[in-house]
């Protein structure tokens, strides 16, 4: 008993020594999130103002675009932006390929919130507005958007959340991210629970606070 | 002001609006009445373009209404005020009633104001500026509501069943801003049941049916002596009460 | 860049695609069902009075939801070896896939039960119900009604999740695609062909949805 303690004591020693990489892979992931939930949060939101408007084929076309990519798994996506866009003669390093995809799939599934939250404004409102002569950017910004963002809000935390869990995905094409992290010091320290825990507390520190602000945002309404 | 000529509306096989005349002279208040589904808020919901129609022709204040239309010009003319009353949730009463002035006019913020609160007044909400619409009852919401239309300036309102969702004893205090509004020459197509209304201030009365409309007479004639046997079997129906 | 595909090199390798596919929603369905296990039981801890048994779940649920699946699934494919636990690859991969679910249908089970009406239930023990009785007679039969929904859309999310067993080494869809990219260096014929399986197991779910959309109100206007 006394021997695994102890080997236990000396592998974690170890893995205390790879903290830089581990940091590394923490940046990395935080990095990659954020760039994703902005461009990503930037994007969905004028693809999510298209598909709630009025005009029906942009509507569709927004709509089969969003749920090709709501309907086929994120690493998927990764491997077609990092080997089919070289055919297309664009070169991306894993870094560039991990930030398009994921900015990519925030903005299909941010998409689909903002078109929810604006469908959700009740008719007679916008007719009101309608008859009053606003015109349509008017209706829009000044009635519709206002109150769809009471519901968007809570939406878009919990959306962060789930681009930081799909970030772990770049670690398959060789981004050195938290997951990749642990991948690498697991070579080194055999002990997949040790190491894998400590990946699994950076998650756990990023996501779970904004999770509980989620509820919160959520519980207000 | 307002020409219905032959209108003709279908909701895909649905003919709800049957070739459809009616003139509403400036200063007129016609009241239109008749059962559910006979097409008397699809007709008023034509005046301002909020429904199309398929056949004849709808002119309103020398303007043509129809699709190829410039409506927005012709909105900022026309009030219209919903059962639903539809005010703006996330707006206090003055806002809701400055925002149109303020966005569509380009009235500057203080005049806007200014006209705003005076019509807030005018519909005895003095004390509600800064309220916003879950504090008010149905009633006061209405009021705003009026006041919001008003507010444009309109040559025309329409009002479709503007009492028909009030708990009954805030109805008479809409019906007295209407009537105040009627007195002042307002042209006035009024969608309701409140026959009591129709009485004091209606120039003529329109009793719709199926999508036709089937008598027109002024208030005397249409209550004491309806000309079609429809028109009666509706009358006994509800002024029972 | 050349947008035609080799159809006939698709057509070559279809065996391989659909083996994976088949391998796909083999795991799926095992997970699935391993899912409703976990998030029953989960579930029906969370519910109770007693902390000994609502901590455990409540901290599982937690970390599941915090932390990504792919570190989860690392978790258990190198760490269940260090307990002297040697299985397959698509067992460790099906374990990984039912835990993470499971929390997710944990929350949907719970959300299901705690939206049918308080008033209902004190009908039940008024009338002199047991606990169980209350639950199999009042609020189960209502409940599944409202978790069928989310439920499927928990089942799009687990085959989806599915794909990243291939990066465990299981011969999986997302595999069947991969080998067609690197060993034939036919990346677009290779993705295409597996993006286009998984939308039509996706389409597949969103009809059932469909469907159990439209039959649950029926029910209801009974």
């Amino acid at each position: 008993m006394n021997e695994t303690l102890a080997f236990l004591l000396e592998q974690i020693k170890s893995v205390i020594e790879f903290h830089p990489v581990i940091l590394k892979g923490l940046g990395m992931t935080i990095l990659v999130s954020l760039i994703g939930i902005v461009a990503g949060g930037l994007a969905g939101f004028a693809l999510g103002i298209g598909r709630a408007s009025s005009y029906k084929t942009l509507s569709f076309l927004i709509g089969a675009y969003t749920d090709i990519f709501r309907g086929t798994p994120v690493l998927v996506q990764l491997f077609v932006v990092f080997f089919i866009l070289p055919q297309a003669g664009i070169e991306l390093d894993s870094f560039s390929a991990g930030a398009i995809a994921l900015s990519n799939i925030t903005a299909c599934f941010v998409s689909e919130i903002v078109a929810s939250g604006l469908k959700a404004v009740p008719v007679g409102q916008l007719e009101a507005a309608l008859s009053s002569g606003l015109t349509r950017l008017q209706r829009l910004r000044l009635i519709a958007l206002p109150q769809a963002t009471r519901l968007i809000v809570p939406s878009l935390a919990g959306q962060f959340v789930l681009l930081v869990k799909d970030s772990s995905v770049v670690s398959a094409i060789g981004l050195l991210d938290l997951t990749r992290s642990g991948w690498i010091v697991v070579q080194s320290i055999p002990n997949g629970l040790l190491v894998f825990s400590v990946v699994g507390l950076g998650y756990f520190l990023v996501c779970y606070p904004i999770l509980n602000w989620s509820r919160a945002l959520e519980k207000k309404h | 002001m307002i020409k219905f000529s032959g209108l003709d509306k279908w909701y895909g096989d649905h003919h709800v609006l049957r070739n459809i005349d009616l003139n509403v002279a400036k200063g007129e208040v016609v009241v239109v009445c008749g059962p559910s589904g006979s097409g008397k808020s699809t007709l008023i919901r034509c005046v301002n373009g909020l429904e199309q129609y398929q056949g004849g022709s709808l002119v309103v204040d020398g303007m043509p209404v129809d699709s190829g239309s410039p409506l927005r010009q012709l909105r900022m003319e026309l009030g219209f005020v919903f059962q639903q009353f539809n005010l703006y949730p996330h707006k206090t009463a003055l806002e809701n009633v400055t925002l149109a002035p303020i966005h569509v006019r380009k009235l500057p913020r203080h005049e806007a104001i200014e006209r705003g609160e005076a019509l807030l007044r005018k519909v005895g909400l003095v004390d509600k500026f800064n309220a916003y619409p879950a504090q008010l009852s149905g009633g006061q919401q209405q009021r705003v509501a009026i006041a919001r239309s008003l507010c444009m300036q309109p040559k025309i309102m329409l009002f479709d069943e503007p009492t028909s969702a009030l708990d009954p004893e805030m109805i008479n205090e809409v019906l007295d801003v209407m009537v105040a509004l009627a007195k002042d020459g307002m042209t006035m197509i009024v969608v309701t049941h409140e026959m009591g209304f129709a009485r004091k201030v209606a120039d003529r009365v329109v009793f719709m049916d199926k999508g036709s409309i089937v008598e027109v007479s002024e208030p005397e004639t249409f209550f004491n002596a309806p000309k079609n046997e429809r028109t009666r079997e509706f009358l006994s129906k509800i002024l029972r009460h | 860049m050349n947008l035609s595909l080799n159809f006939r090199v698709i057509g070559e390798t279809l065996p391989d695609f659909l083996t994976g596919l088949t391998a796909t929603v083999t795991i799926s369905l095992a997970a699935f069902v391993g899912a409703l296990i976990v998030g029953v039981i989960a579930c029906a801890m969370s519910l109770q009075t007693s902390r000994y048994l609502r901590a455990p779940a409540v901290a599982y649920i937690d970390v599941i939801r915090a932390t990504p699946l792919l570190a989860q699934l690392y978790f258990l494919y190198f760490g269940l070896p260090s307990f002297g636990l040697m299985m397959p690859e698509i067992m460790v991969g099906v374990i990984a896939l039912s835990l993470n679910s499971g929390a997710y249908v944990s929350e949907i089970v719970r959300s299901g039960i705690l939206a049918i009406p308080r008033g209902q239930v004190e009908a039940g023990a008024a009338s002199g119900m047991s606990y169980l009785q209350q639950m199999r007679l009042i609020i189960l039969p209502q409940a599944l009604r409202t978790m069928v929904s989310p439920l499927i859309g928990q089942a799009i999310v687990l085959v989806k999740d599915s794909s990243l067993l291939s990066l465990i080494s299981v011969l999986e869809l997302t595999r069947a695609g991969q080998t067609l990219a690197i060993n034939r260096f036919m990346p677009v014929e290779g993705l295409v062909t597996t993006a286009v399986c998984y939308l039509i197991i996706y389409y597949g779910l969103k009809l059932m949805a469909h469907a159990w959309g439209r039959f649950d109100q029926v029910g209801a206007k009974r």
